[in-house]
C-alpha cells in the first residue's frame, strides 16, 4: 500500500517539475547562457507555429464536418439502419447531476430534452439533487411536476452527503444517479446492453438531434460498449451577455475541443458526454473522490478494455453557460477558478501511469504513446502562454551586452515577432469560425455587439497570459506539493429575457 | 472519418516535415550562419545594423547599391572590412569604413546625413546685438542697440513684439539676468545695476519701473535675482552684499571677501549663493575653500537685515 502511495506521489511530481523546470531552465539560461536559451526560445516559437497551422487547420475541418452534419435528420438515418440494429431497442438515460443550480438553469436543460427530435418515451431522466443543498428537494418537486410525465422514465434522487471514500465531487453526485437508475431499469426489465447514458452538467441544452445522432453513432459504431460518445461543448446558453474576455475563453475552449475531437488517439470525454450504461456498470461508474470525473471515466474504461476503447466524436453541439460572475474582477476569478479545475485533470497522470505500470495487457507502445500524450498536452498548457509572453524577452534582458552584439541577440526579437505574427494570422480564422458558431443574436443585444465580438480578439494576448498558463501551471503546482484541490462548482449566471 | 484521419496524418507528416527542414535555416539566420549552395557548408557571418536621420538614405556596400533603405539590416555579411557609403538626396553623404566580424553585429544606429542646405530661418523682425533664451517659458529676448528697445519672441520668432527700453549704462552691460517671475531685467557693468520693468503694458506701475544704482565703492563681479523677484544678491570683489530692486536702495553686506574677483554660482530653486574664497588656515597659510550661503527667506532674515540698514 506503501509503495503504491510512495509511486503516485512521485507521478504527481512530474508534470509540475517538469514545467517548472522549462521555466527555471529559461530563467537561468537567459543569464548564464543567453544563446542557448536564445536558441531554445526560436526552436519553441516556430514548433509553436507549425503547431498552431496545423490545429487551426483540424478546426477548419472539424468546423466543416459541424457545420454540415448540423441540422442532419438523424433519427430518419436511424430508422434507415438494418433491423439487426433496430433504435427502438435503444433507451436513453439522461442524468443531470445537480449542486446549487437554480429552475432557471434546470427548466431550460429539460425543456431541451422535451423539445428534441426524438422519442421521449425511450428517454429516462434522472435530475440527481445534492441532498445537503437545502434548497433541492423543493426545486425536484417543481420540476418533477412540470416533467414526469414526459419521459418514459422520470427519476429525482438525492446523493446523501458523507458517503464512505466519497468526496464531495460531481462523479459522486452521477454515481449515485446511475446506481438509481440502474434500480429502476432492473424494475422495468430494460437490458442494461439496450441503455446509453448520457451526464450533462445541469446547465447542459442538448441539441434537437442529438439523441438521435447519439444512437445512429451507437448503433453502426464497431463495439459500441468499448466507446465514449463525446459531443462537442459550446457555451451559447448566455454567451452574448457574458463579458468579452469570458466569452473569447469559452469559444477557445468549444475550439480546443473541436480540434480534439480530430486526433482520435488522444481524444477522451470531457465535460457532458454518453457510453454504454452496461459499460459504465463494469466500470464501477465515475469515480467518487476525482474533480475530473469526466476524463477519469474514460480511463477507467480503457484500462478496463485494456486499450481497446476509444471516443466517438459526435459533431453535434450540447450547450451550456459561459462561467461569468456580477462583474470584471468577480469573471476573472470565477473563470481562473474553472480553467484551474480543468487544469487539474493532470491529476489523472499519476492515475493513468500507476494502472499502466500494473497492467501487463496494454501494448507497451500504446502505454508510451498516451503517457506521452497526457504529459505532453498538460506541460504545454501550463507553459506555452508564459514562455511567449514573458520568458521570450529573457535573454535580451539578461542577456548583457555581449549578448546583444551577436546575431542572434540582434535576430531573436525580430524572429520571434515575425513568428508570433504569423501565428496571429490564424487568430483570423478563429475569429472567422467563432462568428458562425455563435446563436442568433437576442433582441435585447444591441447590434455594435457585432462589432464588439471581432475586436475583443485584441485581448488575446492578455487573455491568454492570466487564463492560458497560469491556472494550469497552479493546478500541477498543487498536484506537486501534495495540495490537493476540492471540487469547485462554477458561478454561472442566465439571463431570463 | 476515416478520410480526414488520412488527411490529419498528411497534415501532421507535412508539419513535422516543414519543421525540420525550416528549423535549420531559421537557426542558421538567427546565429548568423549562411548556408554556401556550392560547398554545402555553413559559414559564420556577422550583420551590420543601419540607422540614419532621416530614414531613406540608398546604401552602398563595396560600391554595390542595396535595393533596401536605411534602416536595414544587412545579414549575414562574410567577415572582413567594407566600404559604406549612405547617400540621400540634398544632404551629405555618410561614408566609412565597417569592420564586420564572424558572429558580431556592426551597429551604425547614430548616423546623422546633414541637408545640403540647412534649413534656417531669421528670427528677429528689427536690428539686434544680443540675445538670450528663457528656456523655462520658451521665448527668446533681443536687443537693438540702436534705440535701445528689448524685444521678446517665442522659440519660432512668432509673437515678435517690444517690450521695455533699456536704460543706458556706460560702459556697456556685461551680463544680463531676468528675473524669476520673468518681469525684470537686470543688467550690469562694473560700477552700474540697471533694473528695467518687462512687464505687460496692462501694467502700467511696473511698466515705469527702470531705474539705474551706481555702485561705485567696488567692482561688480555678478549680480543675481533672488528667487521672490525683489531682492538683488550682488557679488563684489571684495564683499557680497544684497539690496532691493528700487531707486537708491541700499546694500547690506553679508560676507566679506579675501578672494578678489570670486567665482560663484546662485541656485534660484533654493537661493543659495555657492562662493570661493581664501581663509587663512591654522597653520598660517591661504586656502581657497567653496562656501555656501542659505538666502533662503525662510531661514535667512533678508527683509530684517535691509529694513534695519533702511532705518539707519
Amino acid at each position: 500500500m506503501n509503495k503504491t502511495r510512495g509511486l503516485k506521489r512521485y507521478l504527481e511530481i512530474i508534470p509540475g517539475f517538469i514545467s517548472w523546470g522549462i521555466i527555471i531552465f529559461i530563467i537561468v539560461f537567459s543569464f548564464w547562457h543567453p544563446v542557448l536559451c536564445a536558441t531554445a526560445i526560436i526552436i519553441f516559437d516556430f514548433y509553436w507555429l507549425i503547431r498552431t497551422g496545423y490545429l487551426t487547420t483540424l478546426l477548419i475541418m472539424a468546423h466543416r464536418k459541424l457545420f454540415y452534419e448540423k441540422d442532419k435528420n438523424w433519427l430518419a438515418d436511424c430508422q434507415g439502419l438494418s433491423p439487426r440494429k433496430d433504435w427502438q431497442n435503444i433507451y436513453h438515460l439522461i442524468i443531470f447531476p445537480v449542486y446549487k443550480e437554480g429552475l432557471e438553469i434546470l427548466r431550460p436543460s429539460l425543456e431541451c430534452l422535451r423539445q428534441s427530435h426524438y422519442p421521449k418515451e425511450k428517454m429516462i431522466v434522472v435530475m440527481s439533487f445534492e441532498e445537503r443543498h437545502l434548497q433541492s428537494r423543493e426545486n425536484a418537486k417543481i420540476l418533477e411536476k412540470e416533467f414526469k410525465n414526459t419521459f418514459f422514465g422520470y427519476l429525482s434522487a438525492f446523493h446523501p452527503d458523507g458517503l464512505a471514500d466519497e468526496a464531495r465531487t460531481k462523479g459522486a453526485n452521477a454515481t449515485w444517479a446511475a446506481k438509481q437508475a440502474k434500480e429502476f431499469l432492473s424494475a422495468k426489465l430494460i437490458t442494461y446492453e439496450d441503455v446509453i447514458v448520457s451526464c450533462f452538467d445541469a446547465d447542459t441544452c442538448v441539441d434537437k438531434e442529438y439523441f438521435g445522432c447519439l444512437a445512429y453513432h451507437f448503433l453502426t459504431s464497431p463495439k459500441p460498449h468499448q466507446a465514449s460518445y463525446q459531443p462537442i461543448p459550446v457555451y451559447n446558453n448566455n454567451i452574448w451577455y457574458a463579458p468579452s474576455f469570458a466569452r473569447l475563453v469559452e469559444i477557445s475552449a468549444s475550439f480546443c475541443q473541436m480540434i480534439e475531437s480530430m486526433r482520435l488517439e488522444k481524444f477522451v470525454t470531457f465535460s457532458s458526454h454518453s457510453m454504454s450504461f452496461k459499460t459504465l456498470i463494469d466500470i464501477d461508474y465515475w469515480p467518487v473522490n476525482m474533480i475530473s470525473d469526466d476524463s477519469v471515466v474514460y480511463w477507467k474504461a480503457f484500462l478496463y478494455f485494456k486499450g481497446d476503447y476509444r471516443v466517438v466524436p459526435l459533431y453535434i453541439t450540447v450547450s451550456m453557460d459561459a462561467a461569468y460572475a456580477s462583474n470584471f474582477f468577480k469573471t476573472i476569478v470565477v473563470q481562473y477558478k474553472q480553467k484551474r479545475r480543468w487544469a487539474w485533470g493532470v491529476e489523472i497522470f499519476p492515475f493513468v501511469v500507476s494502472r499502466f505500470l500494473s497492467d501487463r495487457e496494454i501494448p507497451l507502445t500504446k502505454k508510451i504513446r498516451r503517457t506521452f500524450n497526457l504529459l505532453e498536452s498538460h506541460i504545454t498548457w501550463a507553459v506555452w502562454a508564459i514562455i511567449i509572453t514573458l520568458l521570450a524577452p529573457l535573454p535580451i534582458l539578461l542577456g548583457g551586452v555581449f549578448f546583444s552584439q551577436m546575431p542572434i541577440g540582434y535576430n531573436l526579437p525580430k524572429i520571434t515577432g515575425l513568428l508570433l505574427n504569423f501565428t496571429l494570422v490564424t487568430s483570423l480564422v478563429w475569429i472567422l469560425l467563432s462568428r458562425t458558431t455563435l446563436p442568433p443574436r437576442p433582441k435585447d443585444v444591441p447590434w455594435i455587439k457585432n462589432v464588439v465580438l471581432v475586436l475583443e480578439w485584441i485581448t488575446v494576448p492578455f487573455i491568454i497570459l492570466i487564463l492560458g498558463s497560469t491556472p494550469a501551471l497552479e493546478a500541477q503546482t498543487r498536484l506537486m506539493l501534495g495540495k490537493y484541490m476540492e471540487f469547485y462548482s462554477t458561478e454561472k449566471r442566465r439571463k431570463v429575457v | 472519418m476515416l478520410v480526414e484521419q488520412k488527411i490529419r496524418a498528411g497534415l501532421f507528416c507535412l508539419s513535422v516535415l516543414i519543421f525540420f527542414l525550416g528549423l535549420p535555416f531559421i537557426l542558421s539566420f538567427s546565429l548568423g550562419y549562411k548556408f554556401n549552395r556550392h560547398t554545402f557548408k555553413f559559414t559564420r557571418t556577422g550583420l551590420i545594423v543601419l540607422k540614419t536621420q532621416p530614414p531613406g538614405a540608398d546604401i552602398y556596400l563595396d560600391q554595390m547599391p542595396l535595393k533596401e533603405k536605411t534602416p536595414h539590416t544587412i545579414n549575414e555579411i562574410l567577415p572582413g572590412t567594407y566600404h559604406l557609403r549612405i547617400e540621400l538626396e540634398k544632404h551629405y553623404p555618410w561614408l566609412g569604413e565597417v569592420k564586420v566580424e564572424a558572429g558580431k553585429v556592426t551597429r551604425l544606429e547614430k548616423i546623422i546625413l546633414f541637408p545640403l542646405r540647412p534649413n534656417v530661418k531669421q528670427l528677429n523682425k528689427e536690428r539686434l546685438s544680443l540675445f538670450w533664451v528663457d528656456e523655462e517659458k520658451g521665448a527668446f529676448y533681443y536687443i537693438n542697440p540702436e534705440n535701445n528697445s528689448i524685444y521678446k519672441s517665442d522659440l519660432e520668432g512668432e509673437h515678435f513684439e517690444p517690450i521695455a527700453e533699456l536704460l543706458e549704462i556706460k560702459p556697456a552691460p556685461i551680463k544680463w539676468r531676468l528675473s524669476a517671475d520673468r518681469e525684470k531685467l537686470l543688467y550690469f557693468n562694473h560700477h552700474q545695476i540697471a533694473v528695467v520693468s518687462l512687464a505687460s503694458p496692462n501694467e502700467p506701475s511696473l511698466r515705469e519701473l527702470a531705474f539705474i544704482i551706481d555702485y561705485p565703492k567696488q567692482k561688480i563681479v555678478d549680480a543675481y535675482w533672488h528667487s521672490d523677484s525683489y531682492y538683488i544678491i550682488l557679488v563684489g570683489d571684495r564683499t557680497i552684499d544684497v539690496l532691493e530692486a528700487r531707486p537708491n536702495a541700499p546694500a547690506v553686506t553679508l560676507v566679506n571677501l579675501n578672494l578678489n574677483n570670486t567665482s560663484t554660482f546662485y541656485d534660484m530653486r533654493s537661493d543659495t549663493l555657492y562662493f570661493l574664497d581664501t581663509q587663512k588656515a591654522a597653520d598660517g597659510k591661504l586656502y581657497d575653500n567653496l562656501y555656501k550661503l542659505d538666502l533662503n527667506i525662510k531661514t535667512f532674515p533678508l527683509q530684517e537685515l535691509l529694513k534695519s540698514k533702511s532705518n539707519e
